[in-house]
């Protein structure tokens, strides 16, 4: 029963990680590498808001959310866009803005172990006699709910058609007017509100330090390959076959080997399915 | 006197002003310290302040007697990164060497700081002819068995503070005592996966099953694991009475607070438990982190009266950086100048061999109790006593407070168990 219960909280928290670079990626065909930077800054934004600003807990968090997504879509609208298209250059420029945000909220002093954001509920209830805290169901809570209105988003609104749009077939998509550039924006905006989500969900469960931000990167882009890049379910699914195969590789092959699998996963996903579960990248190389 | 001549002896004489000062400058440069710091993590920046503190007082004083002549110190810093995910130890390296190449460091002190980068490091200081003493961090047992066992080779290589054997015996000390108080018999390792901590978890379980405890599960975490719920569920399962933990990396907080929200009915004892020795646990998890027990290796980290030199040093630190002493790393880097000073002013040079002749017959008392070194491996000389050698400290979260638990001779209170183990 704990491996459901945790198999599924893991697989959640995995999802809320990874859908933000789904989503950029979906859309702009953009790897964004500074998703993990993202993650760690929109937490570090919520901190000032409430501790040096003494805001409203929910309004720093909806504050930092808008605010990280108003910086992804600045990074896109000012630096990325110069290279869209070159692939290596978008991951340099990415994992390079990435490194400077990181780098930057180090100099700035934002270091040890000390700033955390609080729990929205503490305390704990017991689920088949295995012991929860309200923090991590409500992480799944959320995390479940943001899946499920961000398919509605995709399908019944019309930004969300014109990002699906987009992510289906960027020239067709054109040749109905979606203007392709100010799509890639939104999508970076969303994606970075995502990854800002993410963190004010998940950071309460322990701290807010900078070195994080580069595990969620790997862990982001170890979803998202195995789902299929580009594809937002295939995300979710993914995340809950890394979620799960990390818990069950702590019960029966132990801890050590518990952040092996997410690289493991990368590695078997390019060798036998490089377009990964439902990717449409490279399908047709495979298929031929 | 011609006014020609008067001119002539004012230009000479403002000559000799000008000049005078800057040969006294030549013959007093400064004696560098290159510190090698992790410095975005507590080990690294407490130790450097630790440093600053110690140079600040010692150049308020005139500076250091090299031989008759009065020289001041100074630090320089360089970031290693060490304690970060994947030990980069090739950039500990890289910092050593620039520090000794670029920075012209008479001596390395601190770090480097993660144990792997420490031992990388030590064929770099035979090769420069550098002697240094490791303050922070560092607690593997092979560090001084290589000084001792290549004497010639590893000589220039000092550690003033305590390994992992020691905070083993300290551990130990503690489970006794709770086992006699409330018969705990059942013991649950979890570690990071560093050399130090491996090593600790190998020995403690050794040891444990050796003493009669039963020992119900060792868990290796890697670096960056941000999930604990398996190994706590184990541990509830297993009955388990204490958790020793082995685990300086930020994700700590993470299992201390689901310990805490999960009530498992275990007393987290843990070492360089670096999340929980920091003034600014208690705050940052909302007084989850009560009853947290965490070794901060040496007296002076954690208030106590170990020595008369303890709370003037605790004192002097806070009034400095407006945050008490805050772990590893601070009161041993503080004492590891003055160590390194007293050295140089016997030897009266700067001499490598003469200063590691004059640091191998150092006694003195000092924040946490009498600094000698063991002349063979250079590691400094524990002892439970503050009169015979340097003592540990053990502390535990209360009602928002460090207590110093152990060791006994220098501890403010007694270790108290939440109240969920119904003990």
């Amino acid at each position: 029963m704990e491996i459901l219960i945790y198999g599924t909280i893991n697989s959640v928290a995995l999802a809320l990680y990874a859908l933000g670079f789904a989503m950029v990626y979906g859309v702009s065909r953009l790897p964004n590498f500074a998703h993990g930077a993202l993650y760690v800054l929109s937490g570090f934004i919520t901190w000032s808001f409430l501790n040096s600003l003494g805001l409203n807990y929910l309004i720093s968090i909806l504050l930092a959310m808008l605010a990280t997504g108003l910086i992804g879509a600045l990074i896109y609208q000012f630096v990325l866009i110069r290279v869209r298209g070159m692939e290596i250059s978008e991951i340099m420029a990415s994992y390079a803005i990435g490194l400077a945000i990181l780098e930057g909220l180090r100099w700035g002093g934002f270091k040890g172990m000390t700033y955390t954001l609080p729990a929205f509920i503490s305390g704990s209830t017991e689920i088949a006699g295995i012991p929860v805290d309200y923090q991590r169901l409500l992480v799944v809570g959320i995390g479940i709910a943001v899946v499920g209105l961000l398919w509605l988003f995709t399908r019944y609104t019309r930004i969300g058609l014109a990002l699906r749009g987009m992510a289906q077939d960027e020239r067709a998509a054109m040749m109905l007017g979606i203007d392709s550039d100010l799509m890639a924006v939104t999508a970076m905006g969303f994606g970075s509100m995502l990854a800002a989500l993410a963190a004010v969900l998940l950071l309460p469960l322990g701290n807010i330090v900078v070195e994080s931000g580069y595990n969620i990167l790997i862990l982001a882009i170890a979803v998202c390959i195995v789902g299929g890049l580009g594809s937002w379910m295939g995300a979710v699914l993914a995340a809950f076959l890394i979620g799960f195969a990390q818990i069950l590789t702590v019960v029966y092959l132990g801890s050590h080997f518990q952040m092996v699998v997410a690289l493991a996963a990368i590695i078997l996903t390019l060798i036998i399915k490089p377009s990964g579960l439902f990717g449409r990248q490279k399908e047709l190389e495979e298929r031929v | 006197m011609k006014t020609r001549q008067w001119k002539i002896l004012l230009i000479l004489l403002t000559l000799v002003c000008f000049l005078l000062p800057s040969q006294q400058v030549l013959a007093e440069e400064p004696i560098v310290l290159g510190c090698p710091l992790s410095t975005a993590f507590l080990y690294g920046w407490a130790a450097e302040r630790g440093f600053k503190l110690a140079v600040d007082e010692i150049n308020a004083k005139g500076g250091v007697n090299v031989g008759g002549s009065k020289r001041l110190l100074k630090v320089e810093v360089i970031d290693t990164r060490d304690l970060e995910p994947g030990v980069p130890v090739s950039e500990a390296l890289l910092a050593v060497e620039k520090l000794i190449l670029n920075k012209k460091a008479d001596f390395i002190m601190g770090g480097p700081v993660r144990s792997e980068a420490a031992l990388a490091t030590m064929s770099l200081l035979n090769k420069y002819k550098k002697v240094s003493i490791v303050t922070t961090g560092v607690l593997t047992p092979n560090y001084h068995a290589m000084v001792a066992k290549e004497y010639d080779k590893y000589k220039y290589c000092f550690r003033i503070h305590g390994e992992a054997k020691n905070l083993v015996g300290e551990m130990f000390a503690n489970f006794s005592d709770l086992k006699e108080k409330y018969q705990f018999n059942n013991l649950f390792i979890i570690a990071q996966d560093v050399s130090h901590a491996r090593g600790a978890a190998k020995v403690m379980k050794a040891v444990a099953e050796k003493k009669g405890w039963n020992v119900t599960g060792v868990e290796i975490f890697p670096t960056g694991a941000t999930d604990f719920s398996m190994a706590l569920l184990k541990a509830k399962k297993t009955n388990t009475e204490i958790i020793n933990i082995w685990m300086d990396m930020p994700e700590s907080a993470i299992l201390l607070k689901q310990w805490y929200e999960m009530k498992i009915p275990a007393l987290p004892f843990g070492s360089t438990l670096a999340a929980a020795e920091q003034p600014g646990f208690w705050e940052a998890t909302d007084g989850k982190g009560e009853y947290t027990l965490c070794n901060v290796v040496n007296a002076g980290n954690a208030p106590s009266n170990a020595t008369p030199w303890t709370m003037e040093f605790y004192e002097a630190y806070t009034k400095k950086w407006g945050v008490e002493p805050e772990g590893l790393g601070t009161s041993s880097s503080y004492m590891a100048v003055y160590v390194l000073r007293d050295a140089i002013e016997r030897a009266g040079s700067l001499d490598p061999d003469k200063v590691i002749s004059e640091l191998e017959k150092t006694d003195l008392m000092g924040v946490y109790g009498r600094l000698r070194f063991d002349p063979k491996s250079h590691q400094v000389i524990p002892a439970n006593d503050p009169k015979e050698g340097v003592v540990g400290s053990i502390l535990q979260w209360q009602d928002g407070k460090r207590v110093v638990v152990y060791p006994k001779s220098i501890a403010t209170g007694a270790i108290q168990l939440p109240p969920w183990m119904g003990k």
